[in-house]
């Protein structure tokens, strides 16, 4: 629990991302292009955006399941309110958001106000809200948005893909949170020792509700920029996104116990985990194979942590 | 919504007990029933609606590479549509072809896989898609990239691809679903229906287009009813059990519009010691129905062939990219297949859909 073992991790994190850049750029020329890289990003983006509140709900010692439902939800809801209620679609986009934000609430009122177990808690609301999403599409499809809409999912701002500036501002907002302020220290005081956080006077069951919100806000976030970039919604939208959500955060050093974790290895983890899709199915890797790999490469990763954590901390 | 139509349903049953205008469960778009022979029906002259890959290098006669990304990968279905295409390109001989694809059927993990393939540089792309819009922008961008694109079994938009191979019209379908049931069930029997939901767009569409051949080919068939069962598998059996003791006698034939009422139907038939008094005839996969063809309780099973859609959708690929299939054309040549029809500007259709029987079954498997 010291400043050195997250750089451990993070060394060890890092020279694994060159190796495997190294050796995917080898397998194929067209890995390392400037139009690859930036197609990616925009690819990325949604499980980025994610991961980013992911962290702090891992450094608490919980998890969101429900992330994924939060998504199809939000992105059903955009539809609704543009389509069938008529609304402007900018009105639609922020309450497509502020419902991902309320759901989000939903989940930290359980597991704060009713000492539900966060994996138990989420995993109720996981199947709530896909089949609150289902329920309100009806097996329909909402279509045909206006063009300046779609800048945010398929366009570009000074040649990078647009939702890829909202990641990287919002990963430079998280890391300033959570490495820097009051708040990003009680988050890992409720990680480390809940009762200990609870006697220094930190609001823990506040710092918790602040997260699970922030967690479904950026999720209806991610779901604007997802309808945008695909350009219809379904209510099966993002699902099973938060296992890759889950797997770039812990893949990036934060501990499932909380306590441990930073924005930085996220961000590593993420691009990991996607340099690995992107450059095996270059290389002519089946999407089979590809799954196996990033489930090595996570145990790998664990292991070697592991290992150095436990030669550091004696 | 489902009130009303019930309510009109029953106004109908009353009114005029044998003449049914229109069947429940059945859409109001019009409907074009095919003739009462095997004559194929005329295709309605419409302009060339496909997109058109941009600046494509030479591929005519040169070898290809093309992969196939189907809505989801290890299902049986698609594992014929992918085993066809391995035919086709082994025919060929000039065409590498594989099939990737996601697990699930997921539109973002599908749009994933093909954005990957078209930066890794293939000729082209076949591909099912899981939802037709949300698939457009990144088809139209291999087109962009100069790759041949072709659909089958689920189309997208249709300027996001050059050609769709479609395995059966809906006009097709009712013919293959009535012809067969008239033929257990005999010209004035009586039979009812087992669908998903009356607003499922595919099975409203095959309803209608089934009530329109039956008033034009078989008119004294007798529909008694259609019962909604969300294609959910103890649903179908119980409204299926449901037609069996309400109508009795009465009843000679189920017709299954999904591919769970159809074994779940056969299912309900024989546990009611009902096997040959009352006929089953519906859309199922092969696998499913073995048992229930195997014991003589169905006869026949109507679906496309997989292995052939497959097969169609690698000679359309081979034949865009060789520059013989043009916009403008009427047919296009699908080696075994013989010559195929164009129909709807970019479609082709691959032929009337297949009947499955006890002769033909045992040799599928999906």
């Amino acid at each position: 629990m010291t400043l050195r073992s997250f750089l451990r991790h993070e060394a060890v994190l890092g020279l694994m991302l060159v190796i495997v850049l190294f050796l995917l750029a080898q397998q194929s020329d067209k890995f390392f292009t400037t139009a690859n890289i930036l197609n990616q990003g925009r690819l990325m983006t949604e499980v980025g955006l994610i991961a980013l509140p992911m962290t702090f709900v891992i450094i608490t010692g919980g998890i969101d399941l429900s992330v994924g439902s939060i998504l199809g939800l939000c992105a059903i809801l955009l539809g609704v309110f543009w389509h069938n209620l008529g609304l402007p679609l900018p009105v639609a986009m922020v309450l497509a958001i502020v419902v991902g934000g309320i759901a989000g609430l939903v989940n930290g009122l359980i597991i704060t106000r009713f000492k539900v177990p966060p994996l138990i808690a989420t995993l109720a609301t996981l199947a709530l809200y896909r089949g609150l999403a289902e329920g309100i599409s009806q097996a329909r499809s909402v279509r045909g948005y206006p063009d300046w809409f779609f800048v945010l999912g398929q366009g570009e701002v000074l040649g990078v893909p647009t939702q890829l500036w909202i990641l990287v501002i919002f990963a430079i907002i998280a890391a300033a949170i959570l490495g820097l302020t009051t708040f990003g220290r009680a988050t890992y005081a409720v990680g480390a020792n809940e009762t200990a956080a609870r006697f220094s006077g930190i609001n823990v069951d506040r710092t918790k509700l602040l997260i699970y919100t922030g967690a479904g806000l950026i999720s209806g976030l991610a779901a604007v920029i997802f309808v945008s970039r695909v350009s219809t919604t379904r209510s099966d939208m993002g699902t099973g996104v938060e296992l890759d959500v889950i797997t770039a955060v812990v893949l990036g050093g934060t501990s499932i116990f909380g306590g441990r974790g930073t924005i930085i290895g996220t961000a590593v983890g993420l691009i990991l985990v996607q340099a690995l899709k992107n450059g095996l199915a270059l290389s002519g890797v089946k999407g089979d194979g590809t799954i196996v790999v990033i489930g090595l490469v996570l145990i790998l990763a664990i292991l070697a942590t592991n290992l150095f954590s436990r030669n550091g901390d004696g | 919504m489902k009130k009303t139509l019930l309510l009109a349903a029953g106004l109908v049953l009353a009114s005029s007990a044998s003449y049914a205008a229109t069947w429940t469960g059945g859409d109001e778009l019009p409907t074009n029933p095919l003739a009462c022979d095997a004559t194929p029906g005329t295709v309605s002259a419409k302009p060339y609606d496909g997109g058109v890959p941009t600046n494509p290098p030479d591929r005519k006669d040169k070898k290809i590479t093309v992969v196939d990304i189907p809505k989801l990968i290890g299902i049986g279905y698609f594992n014929a549509t992918s085993k066809g295409i391995a035919d086709a390109a082994k025919e060929l001989g000039n065409m590498d072809a594989k099939t990737d694809g996601p697990t699930k059927a997921n539109i973002d993990e599908q749009i994933t896989f093909i954005d990957n393939y078209v930066t890794s540089g293939v000729d082209g792309i076949l591909f099912a898609a899981n939802d037709p819009v949300a698939i457009a922008p990144v088809l139209k961008k291999a087109l962009a990239a100069g790759i041949n694109v072709v659909g089958y079994d689920a189309n997208s938009t249709p300027d996001a691809r050059q050609w769709f191979v479609n395995q059966a019209e809906f006009n097709g379908i009712g013919k293959a679903m009535i012809d067969s049931l008239a033929k257990e069930i005999g010209e004035d029997g009586s039979f009812a229906i087992v669908t998903s939901t009356f607003t499922t767009p595919n099975q409203a569409r095959w309803i209608a287009e089934m009530g329109a051949y039956a008033e034009k080919c078989h008119p004294n068939l007798k529909w008694l009813e259609t019962v909604e069962a969300q294609e959910d598998n103890v649903l179908s059996f119980n409204q299926a059990t449901t037609l069996i003791n309400k109508y009795g006698d009465q009843l000679k034939g189920i017709v299954g519009m999904t591919s769970v009422a159809t074994p779940a139907s056969a299912e309900a038939v024989t546990q009611a010691g009902q096997c040959g008094k009352v006929a089953v005839v519906g859309l199922a996969t092969p696998n499913a129905m073995k048992p229930y063809v195997e014991k003589d309780c169905v006869k026949s099973v109507v679906l496309w062939n997989p292995v052939d859609l497959g097969y169609a959708a690698a000679y359309v690929l081979r034949a865009a990219a060789d520059g013989t299939l043009k916009p403008g054309d009427t047919s296009v040549k699908a080696g075994k297949l013989g010559e195929l029809q164009v129909v709807n500007g970019s479609e082709i259709l691959l032929g009337a859909p297949f009947v499955f029987d006890k002769a033909n079954i045992g040799q599928f498997d999906f």
